[in-house]
């Protein structure tokens, strides 16, 4: 026997290497057979043991049985790796398709358009404003003649009423609820109202319902920049990336200024002169918005000269429809679950 | 509206081209919703004079005509009947393009060659330019061997408009013109000036005019004789197309275009045919009946403002004239009014008696009371100038100027709006839009305000003028200052969000239907009259009877939901719900209740690889109910119920905390092969209003002790309801009681006909110490012989 060091680390490199190769119980078996079995490489060097000199024998016995017990760990470790791998008849007997359908019901379907609401009152109530509500069915004061629309004013004619048996009217927009809510709230005051408003008008583009966001926002000191920033980061929000907007003159009876925002076509950023979602124009209209007009602060019972505001409104079903892409507004009262199951992943 | 170009630019110096001005138009609030070049596709034809006509040797029904196009000479033969020698007509020799593209050659007529071909106003692309059927004999004023498009004036651009109901003004070239010259300082307002001053004098044999209604404060007539009723020129009546109206004769065209160029409605009444000899403005009686020049006979009401003769209505004012006085073929003296009325009076009557007239559009919109002597003198000028008349006299009544008004606007409140209170920069711009001051104060200045702007009245609207002219683009945005309070969503919409949440994630599709529903699809629903569900408030002008009451339930929307989806093939479960609005007649007010709805249908399809596990039935329905409710801290019990539309024996109410809140039902069998409903619905009906108000969630204390469970069977009558069973238990358990749970209902072997097992575990426990198994025992035991004492079979 030379010198149990170099026999020792030349068993050792050849058992790594053997290990190593081994990718099997069986195999690992085999290892162990070949090193620590009954003939194994360093059982008869253990044998050999009792034939060294006494000063030798007891750092001999230290070292290989270290080996030993270094070898019996790494074929155990390695072992149980691969035994986990090992089936057994139970598992096998327990057997199930996993590939089937889960048991119950898949996730059901949200409205565009409830959808687009929740998200859109959720950008303006990071902004400080509040949710109000209004009733569906109006009076004439409150659609028209207390948001500065007095009878036979031509600008009746910009919205079809549906009236009722007994002279009340369906609202034509969500306008009312600013009067109603200045004048329970007061100012300083800022408020979202998202609803149904009806206008006698169907086609493609227009159905008799639809839905609305209107917001105020009553303050000292208020301007034009103020309703800007509010609308700029809304729309750069709800579509997630920043876009371009315009604002054009507009006409609206309880505003003053009376503006038109428009923004950025989502689908082709005015790249695209046949566009069918901008028709060319680069732009899509998204908003009527302005100065609210003194005649309004005061029949919310506010004072027009200390405060001043602005609002907007705007039809959610429209900015639900360039959301998700859609061109047709129709099918958004269908409850056509092919429809509404037909979307994908959440953009 | 539309608007040509040309003729815009015959009243201003456009210092801009066309895109440029739509832009700049478009951004200041006229929005130009297209520009279109007319007949865009018509080239290559020339005006040419026909020399002679011979009738073709071999073809008695068409003719040879030679025609001179001055540099150039043609033969062409035609069939249309219509032409002399010396009409001047529009050649389309080979090489021209038709409005419909057609391209034009040479074609042989049995042995003669026709040079391209004389054209009719329907190849030219403008059937509505001649009355006659033929070629398009095009008058006098034409030279032969001009280009045929620029001739008759459509190498031009036709701006399609939308003007905002605020900008009367706007309805006019004029007024235009004068708006494009405030939008870019370098361009030059030139407007118009009549030759003919406008002085009122008499005329012979009328008796005057009298104006009884301040509806109309100022009535003028013009009068012209020697009438001769024939076609308008041919660019008038081009330019009338272009403008969107339709030529009808000289005089008609006259005040048509007048009342485009100037914005000042016209009327023209056939003198003879007037049944007085006086005008008199007066507001119509009660049932006062007028034949309007439509040929309908309207009947009037105390409101609407009559223009009379002789005691006679002639015209509802502003509106639309009447048959009996309209101008013909033979009129020969004519009487031009111009008159001044009052919008909301023209409005109502326009909007009332359904006519939405040119004139009563503007006068709705308010026109411009100092115009109306000036568009008498062009309408009577342009009449001269085509040799329509001879203006004979004229006479007006009443006051056509208006208060001088003004309005003034301070540094501060243009500065707080627009971010700069500049008020030069302001007067500037003003100033173009013809609002001018003498003041030069730098804090406030006061300006006078022109007859044609009446929307300007406050403030706010020299803001909007400044503003929109320097251009909204010049104010950067910016958030608005620090929040007074946080943003809130609201109770309500909380509730709404759980519910639309929850049920989404229980496998609910959302759906939105309308608020209006069919008559028909409510009285399905076999309401008993007091109910009030039976009778909706209906719309008084809806769009059509499938739309035609407001909903007082959500069901109709809903089935009608299912029935698309069926019929749309779609063939697995349906389960969809809706939160909206129903509404009740109360009284003379509406009462709007916000409901949850929700229909599962089975489908057609229902097969599983769970079997019975994966089909709707009550029982999944009424699991998605509690877990709805449960969302918002609210418990629901199911008791027996019923509705006019569920079936008897799968209908219960839903309390919520003990209230009444709605139900859960099955449909009515019937009524669900009355729908042709090919598979089960259930349906369900619940006020949002608990929901609404939040249960305030707390927790119970922790329980230190484990419980002790023991099950019981009971065999009951089929009809007694477990909830019954499990309330008396509950009654009977004594104080360690504290949960009891159905784990097992069992028909079958063992079970008596008509009757069923119902098994339930008692969870038994006590919050100070551990239960010994005998004391639960006894307990257990006491309960049975008190079930038993009450008649109930244990097994
Ligand atoms: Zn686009």
């Amino acid at each position: 026997m030379g010198d149990i060091h170099d026999d020792v680390s030349r068993i050792e490199a050849l058992f790594r290497s053997v290990l190593s190769t081994a990718d099997s119980v069986e195999a690992l078996q085999g290892v162990r057979v070949r090193f620590l079995g009954k003939k194994g490489e360093v059982t008869s060097l253990l044998k050999q043991l009792g034939s060294l000199p006494d000063d030798e024998r007891p750092e001999a016995g230290r070292v290989l049985n270290e080996l030993r017990d270094s070898m019996e760990r790494s074929l155990a470790e390695k072992t149980r790796q691969y035994a986990g791998a090992q089936v057994t008849a139970r598992e096998r007997e327990e057997w199930i398709d996993v590939t089937l359908p889960g048991r119950g019901r898949p996730w059901g379907a949200f409205h565009p358009v409830a959808q687009v609401t929740q998200e859109a009152i959720d950008i303006f109530v990071s902004m400080g404003f509040s949710v109000a509500y209004g009733p569906e069915v109006e009076d004439d004061f409150h659609n028209f003649e207390g948001l500065n629309i007095p009878p036979h004013h031509p600008a009746r004619d910009m919205q079809d009423t549906f009236y009722l048996e007994n002279g009340l009217l369906l609202r034509t927009h969500t306008s009312p609820v600013e009067v109603r809510s200045m004048r329970k709230w007061g100012a300083p005051l800022r408020i979202i109202v998202p609803g149904k408003v009806f206008r006698r008008d169907s086609d493609q583009t227009h159905t008799p319902m639809f839905h609305q966001l209107e917001g105020l926002l009553v303050d000292e000191n208020i301007s034009l920049a103020h309703l800007k920033g509010c609308l700029e980061a809304f729309v750069n929000r709800i579509f997630g990336r920043p876009l371009k907007a315009r604002y054009r003159g507009s006409y609206f009876p309880f505003t003053e200024p009376s503006i038109e925002m428009d923004v950025e076509c989502v689908a082709c950023s005015g790249r695209d002169p046949g566009c069918r979602i901008c028709k060319g124009t680069g732009w899509l209209e998204i908003s009527g918005l302005g100065m609210t007009h003194p005649n309004v602060i005061r029949a919310g019972g506010i004072d027009p000269v200390r405060y001043n505001g602005f609002a907007w409104g705007m039809g959610l079903d429209r900015i639900a429809m360039l959301k998700y892409g859609l061109n047709d507004l129709r099918v958004f009262f269908e409850g056509d679950l092919a429809f509404l199951n037909s979307k994908g992943e959440r953009r | 509206m539309f608007a040509s170009l040309n003729w815009l630019k015959e009243l201003v110096d456009i210092p801009v081209d066309t895109p440029m001005l739509a832009q700049r138009l478009t951004d200041t609030g006229v929005e130009v919703e297209g520009l279109e070049v007319p007949v865009a596709l018509f080239r290559g034809a020339v005006t040419a004079r026909v020399v002679s006509i011979a009738i073709h040797p071999g073809r008695p029904d068409l003719f040879v005509l030679t025609v001179d196009a001055g540099k150039r000479k043609g033969v062409c033969v035609t069939a249309a009947r219509n032409l002399e020698g010396g009409d001047v007509v529009p050649w389309g020799p080979p090489g021209c393009v038709l409005a419909d593209g057609t391209e034009i050659s040479c074609r042989d007529f049995q042995g003669v060659t026709s040079e391209g071909m004389v054209l009719s106003a329907e190849e030219i692309g403008l059937p509505g330019i001649a009355d006659e059927y033929g070629i398009l004999r095009m008058g006098e004023g034409f030279t032969p061997g001009e280009d045929a498009r620029a001739a008759l004036g459509l190498d031009d651009t036709v701006l399609e408009l939308s003007i905002t109901p605020d900008r009367g003004d706007l309805l006019s070239m004029v007024g235009l013109a004068r708006e494009v010259s405030a939008l870019f300082p370098e361009a030059r307002y030139k407007g118009i000036t009549p030759a003919i001053q406008p002085r009122a004098s008499r005329l012979d044999g009328f008796e005057g005019i009298t104006l009884t209604d301040s509806g109309c404060p100022f009535y003028a007539l013009g009068a012209l004789e020697g009438v001769n009723i024939k076609p308008s020129p041919m660019r008038a009546r081009v330019r009338l197309l272009l403008s969107g109206m339709r030529p009808i004769s000289n005089v008609v065209d006259a005040t048509n275009l007048v009342m485009l160029l100037v914005g000042q409605p016209l009327h023209a009444f056939d003198d003879a045919r007037l049944p007085g000899r006086d005008i008199t403005v007066r507001l119509a009686r009660e049932g006062e009946m007028i034949l309007t020049l439509d040929g309908k006979t309207r009947v009037l009401d105390g409101e609407d403002l009559l223009i009379t003769s002789g005691g006679k209505p002639v015209a509802v004012a502003g509106v639309m004239g009447g048959e009996e006085s309209e101008i013909s073929g033979d009129t020969t003296r004519v009487l031009l009014e111009s008159a001044h009325f009052d919008s909301i009076k023209v409005s109502r009557a326009s909007r009332k008696l359904g006519i939405p007239s040119e004139a009563a559009y503007r006068f709705s919109r308010f026109v411009d009371p100092c115009k109306a002597e000036t568009a008498l003198a062009v309408a009577m000028e342009m009449m001269a100038s085509w040799g329509a008349g001879v203006p004979s006299g004229w006479i007006a009544a009443g006051e056509a100027a208006q208060k001088e008004r003004k309005v003034a606007l301070t540094s501060k409140v243009l500065g707080k709006i627009i971010g700069t209170g500049d008020l030069d920069m302001a007067t500037a711009i003003l100033e173009r839009l013809g609002i001018s001051t003498g003041d030069h104060d730098p804090s406030v200045r006061h300006y006078s305000i022109p007859s044609f702007r009446p929307d300007i009245s406050i403030e706010e609207d020299l803001i909007e003028e400044v503003a929109r002219i320097r251009g909204y683009d010049k104010v950067a945005a910016e958030l608005p200052p620090v929040m007074h309070a946080t943003g809130d969503i609201t109770d309500r919409m909380r509730a709404e969000r759980a519910v639309r949440s929850t049920a989404m994630a229980r496998g609910y599709s959302e759906v939105v239907t309308y608020c209006f529903v069919s008559p028909q699809s409510i009285a399905a629903l076999r309401f008993p009259g007091p109910d009030p569900r039976s009778s909706p408030v209906a719309l008084s002008n809806p769009l059509s009877v499938d739309m035609s009451v407001l909903r007082t339930t959500l069901v109709p929307g809903l089935v009608q939901a299912v029935l698309k989806n069926i019929s749309s093939g779609w063939r697995r479960a349906i389960r969809i719900f809706e939160t909206g609005m129903v509404f009740f007649r109360r009284g003379r007010e509406v009462e709007e209740v916000f409901k949850l709805g929700g229909c599962v249908c089975t489908g057609v399809d229902s097969r599983s690889p769970w079997g019975d596990q994966g089909t709707e039935d009550f029982h999944s329905v009424a699991a998605d109910i509690e877990a709805i409710f449960a969302s918002r801290g609210v418990a629901v019990d199911l008791v027996p119920g019923s509705e006019p539309f569920g079936h008897a024996g799968k209908t219960a109410r839903v309390l919520a905390d003990g209230r009444d809140v709605g139900y859960l039902s099955a449909l009515k069998p019937e009524i669900e092969s009355e729908m042709e409903l090919p598979a089960p619905v259930f349906l369900f009906e619940l006020d949002m209003g608990p929901l609404v108000h939040d249960g305030k969630a707390t927790f119970g204390e922790v329980r230190k002790y484990p419980p002790v469970f023991r099950d019981i069977s009971l065999v009951v009558k089929e009809g007694v309801y477990s909830s019954d069973v499990l309330a008396l238990i509950r009654e009977l358990g004594g104080p360690l009681l504290e949960e009891v749970r159905l784990f097992d209902i069992y028909k079958g072997k063992g079970i008596p006909e008509g009757h069923r097992s119902l098994a339930y575990t008692l969870a038994y426990r006590d919050p100070e110490r551990t239960l010994r198994d005998d004391e639960v025992d006894q307990v257990q035991g006491r309960l049975r012989d008190q079930l038993a004492q009450r008649g109930i079979r244990l097994r």
